[in-house]
């Protein structure tokens, strides 16, 4: 009877076996290749560096300017605008300012790699079912595991720092841009295909004219969806000792300061905000010639 | 055989093309390879998906249809009528059987052009306009116009001035800014139909474009496309399963059931003369006062006291006028002046009444309006 | 399968039969320990606190077992941090024992705590003290014979190049809610680190620590930062500790340096830090012969390393290392229990 009460497992010792080989393996890989996958990452660092330092440096009257600019031009309603320059004056008099413009600068950089990599790759799953049926489950596993699993080889390869740090925030963030540009396409009236095919488009032309543009208002509510999730994983970030909002509130939940990481998690939260209700009605503007208005 | 003569163009236009449909088979499925020979040997539609799980789309279709006239191909829904026209410009690939099109003089089978020349066929030889207008939502009214020019890569002045040419053709002058979700359905329709003018090709496909809109929209939609044929003298294939429309348009006609040519031929072969059942109980409530011309009914004989008419006049016109001037028969002169025959209004009235009902068919046929 | 009547009346059977042999073992264990019912009752519910480094994992897990199946009692673990476990222990008399509290940080509440009589010090677990500072890989060491020195280390950032800082040098802290961060940030200040061109990397956690050794070792790139002894990580990788060149200063340490304003911190090394075991006063009361046992258990960093460079090697989890000591090593741990104990604790492994 014993062995339903307990699960026959393979014996410790065997599985002990398996864990060292693989970890093994993987040490030997890191010390054979991380040099060469270190550099291959140095674009990527030289950006997020860039990307930080103009934000952080300036002055930030120019800072919550161009801010409020980008969130006019994006949804013409000055009641967005508004709140947005008060949430970040509201930001700096906490004295957050610095931490926010860098968790700022991350999730501008995860936001362009997430664009960069995720659009080719979810026009492509829109064109092959073989490809989508790859994919999709490696997105499953991409969202679900826990972010410390494989932030321990990236730690191991890369180090500490931005880029591993980055790489985490993708990897968790990502899904959502491939997936909904997979999606948009995949939506877009069968007949307007047809009417593009009638008149002689070619493949590419009408991928650029036709498909994304119509697809244009889903691809965007994946990049809200990612920027949320962004801004989601700044914590987690922090532990690898990526700076921002992230590590007061790491520091805050570490330490016991219950204020701290109240005013830093509304620092994030008024962020999220904002990137929100910017690309959502970006979003919203792009859908309107998209409705039938006349009967 | 064309009713009217393509009147000469004032733009330079490429010939007209004939289109000639051979032996086209087309056959839905996993593997249509397979069943060509049975269906060529004569399986059934029902058999084919019953047992075999495949589709019969159309059966051996030979189709002659005139360069510079309308050819319409009419039949009820599951006819195979939509398959066909999208042959021609080989948005559907056929299992078997040639297309043959007049390009430059030369004749071409479409089934045989590897992707670029579709392409370019496409591009140049064909236009299309859809039922449900198939316009683009995020292009403006002349953007959508001038799709086809910009596909093919014209700069831009030149085709924004063949677009807004035919946006104020079609009767769309003041509305090139605007939006297709602002427009009307007919408003839509005409937008379609600017966009495959402004191609400047010489066949025009026309997949039911006007069954989606009400009744008196498609009739000034009917007129508009009688007019700019007068002008344009394309090749033009309509489909549609709307009878009166079909008379109205068709140059020639033919009739599809289940995949297959059921009849066809002028509208007053058809008429006059159904090819079975099918067809005789299609046409019978059809208004054949307006689709028998003289010429049909008139018998041969010396002048009588009545006014001239020609000899394409529909039966009906000259009942009309028979009537007005309270006269029993008139004289049949064709436009050189010479007396070909006499008609009679006993006659006329007796061929406007449909004829007596056959003792009633074991199915109901199909009405169609 | 045709539904019968008789077929659930089969499975709640079967069912029942198989919770009766449950319950016949656990009667079986039951009488075993019927004689200690009586101290049993005396040790009841225990809360253990599992801080998140290994020597401390261990230790809970060693502890757990012989309470549980030596003394009887319910022992319960719960996840603990240094500061956040010792603050609950002050303020709210949970958990109820902290079995390798660094207590240098906090010193001074909780002294306070104990002489109110709300906490009380039992063994001094780590009998040999921890060793804090700074350190670096033995190959660099062994590279540049004049590093000897914290001063002489601070003179070379090119040696600990600092990857996303350009020219700079890097020194490693140790994560937020441990006291070490807040002593590093002041010993980085007090040598003027800034000033000969490094950087101070906040790593966040301890994962991010460990990696970064191990990344740097695997490399043989080089690093410099804090760590401390015993651990599994100085088991692993051979590291040399700097000298820090000035002798302890006890007052200005625990006036300023470890403390998070701090505004002159003080060159001083690091002191040999004292770890004990902390109980709190109900369970001192009502613990009964379990708590002699936590006045004795005390062990050497040599014993410590040797069993954590066993637990990396075998990738083995606290539970497992604390199976493997309490199997291999009788002869350490039999003198910190009665005998009838130690026998209880050797049959149940």
């Amino acid at each position: 009877m014993a062995w339903l009460k307990e699960f026959p497992s393979l014996g410790s010792d065997a599985l002990g076996e398996i864990r060292r080989t693989v970890d093994g393996a993987f040490r030997g890989f890191t010390r054979e290749h991380g040099e060469m996958m270190e550099r291959l990452f140095d674009p990527l660092r030289d950006f997020l560096l860039a990307s930080e330092r103009l934000l952080t440096q300036s002055p930030w009257p120019f800072v919550v300017g161009g801010i409020a600019l980008i969130a006019w031009l994006a949804s013409r309603s000055l009641k967005i605008v508004v709140g947005t320059v008060i949430t970040l004056l509201l930001i700096g008099f906490f004295g957050m300012w610095g931490d926010t413009m860098k968790t700022i600068s991350m999730i501008f950089v995860c936001t362009v790699v997430a664009l960069v990599v995720g659009l080719p790759l979810g026009i492509a799953m829109s064109r092959w079912d073989r490809l989508q049926r790859v994919i999709n489950p490696t997105l499953d596993v991409m969202q679900t595991m826990p972010s410390f699993v494989y932030l321990i080889p990236v730690v191991m390869l890369l180090g500490i720092g931005r880029v591993p740090g980055l790489i985490a925030v993708v990897i968790y963030a990502i899904p959502p841009v491939i997936r909904f540009t997979n999606l948009g396409i995949r939506l877009v009236d069968k007949d307007l295909l047809e009417a593009a095919d009638a008149f002689g488009s070619s493949t590419w032309q009408k991928m650029h004219q036709v498909q994304l543009p119509l697809a244009l208002p889903t691809i965007m509510a994946g990049v809200n969806q990612t920027i949320m999730l962004s801004l989601a994983m700044v914590v987690i970030a922090s532990m690898i000792g990526v700076q921002g909002l992230g590590q007061p509130v790491l520091k805050a939940i570490s330490n016991q300061y219950f204020t701290m990481g109240i005013f830093n998690g509304l620092a994030i939260v008024g962020i999220a905000i904002i990137f929100d209700r910017v690309s959502q009605a970006y979003g919203k503007r792009l859908q309107r010639h998209l409705e039938v208005v006349h009967g | 055989m064309a009713e009217q003569q393509p009147v000469a163009t004032p733009a330079p236009q490429a010939a007209p093309a004939g289109i000639s449909i051979r032996n086209l088979y087309k056959i839905f499925g996993p593997t249509p390879e397979k069943f060509l020979g049975p269906v060529r040997e004569g399986m059934s539609k029902q058999e084919l998906r019953d047992v075999h799980g495949h589709v019969l789309g159309l059966r051996d279709i030979n189709i002659d249809m005139p360069a510079g006239g309308i050819q319409v191909v009419m039949g009820l829904s599951g006819s195979g009528k939509s398959t066909l026209i999208r042959h021609i410009n080989r948005l559907i690939d056929p299992t078997a059987g040639e297309l043959l099109v007049q390009v430059n003089g030369q004749p071409v089978d479409v089934m045989k052009m590897n992707q670029r020349e579709l392409l370019r066929f496409r591009r140049e030889q064909t236009a299309m306009v859809f039922q449900k207008f198939a316009l683009f939502p995020h292009f403006t009214v002349l953007e959508n116009a001038e799709y086809g020019l910009q596909v093919q890569g014209v700069a831009r002045k030149k085709r924004r001035d063949n677009a807004m040419r035919w946006i104020e053709r079609v009767g769309l002058k003041g509305y090139e800014d605007n939006y297709p979700n602002q427009l009307s359905g007919g408003m839509q329709q005409r937008v379609g139909l600017a966009r495959a003018l402004s191609n400047d090709a010489p066949i025009l496909l026309m997949d039911e474009a006007f069954s989606a809109l009400d009744p008196l929209i498609r009739s000034d939609m009917q007129s508009v496309l009688l007019d700019l044929q007068q002008e344009i003298g394309k090749t033009i294939v309509f489909i549609t399963h709307d009878l009166d429309e079909a008379l109205r348009l068709g140059d020639r006609i033919a009739i599809l059931r289940d995949g297959e040519v059921v009849q066809q031929g002028t509208g007053q072969q058809i008429v006059l003369k159904p090819a079975d059942d099918y067809i005789a109980s299609f046409v019978r409530d059809v208004n054949r006062g307006r689709v028998i011309r003289c010429r049909t009914l008139m018998l041969s004989g010396a002048r009588v006291d009545g006014p001239d008419v020609d000899p394409s006049l529909v039966i009906e016109e000259a009942a009309r006028q028979l009537s007005s001037e309270s006269k029993e028969a008139a004289n049949v002169v064709n436009s050189k002046g010479k007396h070909l025959g006499t008609i009679s209004m006993s006659d006329i009235i007796g061929a406007i009444v449909p004829p007596n009902p056959e003792p009633a068919p074991e199915a109901p046929s199909a009405e169609t309006h | 399968m045709t539904y019968t009547p008789h077929l659930p009346l089969a499975v709640l059977t079967s069912a029942l039969a198989l919770s009766a042999c449950g319950k016949k073992e656990e009667a079986a264990s039951a009488a075993a320990v019927a004689p200690e019912a009586a101290v049993a009752q005396a040790c009841g519910k225990v809360t253990v606190a599992n801080m998140n480094w290994q020597s401390a994992e261990v230790l809970a897990h060693i502890d757990n077992i012989i309470l549980s199946k030596g003394y009887g009692c319910e022992v319960e673990l719960v996840p603990g941090d240094t500061m956040p476990t010792l603050t609950a222990m002050m303020e709210k008399g949970q958990p109820d024992v902290a079995p390798e509290a660094w207590i240098n940080a906090v010193r001074q509440p909780l002294d306070a705590a104990v002489k109110e009589g709300k906490l009380h010090y039992a063994a001094e677990s780590l009998k040999d003290g921890g060793v804090e500072g700074w350190w670096i890989p033995k190959y660099v060491a062994d590279a540049n014979p004049s590093i000897k020195t914290i001063d002489d280390a601070l003179k070379h950032p090119e040696l600990f190049p600092s990857a996303e800082n350009k020219g700079k040098g890097a020194v490693h802290n140790c994560p937020s809610g441990w006291n070490c961060q807040l002593t590093t940030v002041n010993a980085f200040k007090a040598w003027g680190a800034a000033k000969q061109g490094f950087v101070l990397l906040d790593t966040g956690s301890a994962a991010g620590l460990d990696g970064s050794i191990a990344k740097a070792y695997e490399r043989k790139q080089g690093w410099l930062g804090y760590y401390w002894a015993p651990t599994s990580i100085l088991g692993k990788y051979e590291m040399v500790k700097l000298d820090a060149g000035y002798p302890h200063d006890k007052e200005a340490f625990e006036t300023c340096n470890a403390k998070a304003e701090c505004d002159k911190p003080v060159k001083t090394d690091w002191a040999r830090a004292e770890v004990f075991t902390v109980v709190t006063d109900r369970f001192q009361k009502a613990g009964g012969p379990a708590v002699d046992y936590l006045k004795q258990r005390a062990w050497g960093n040599e014993t410590v390393n040797a069993l954590l460079a066993w637990m990396s090697a075998n990738q083995a989890t606290g539970a497992d290392g604390a199976a493997h000591f309490l199997k291999t090593q009788p002869e350490v741990w039999s003198g910190w229990v009665s005998p009838e104990v130690a026998e209880k604790v050797k049959a149940s492994l």
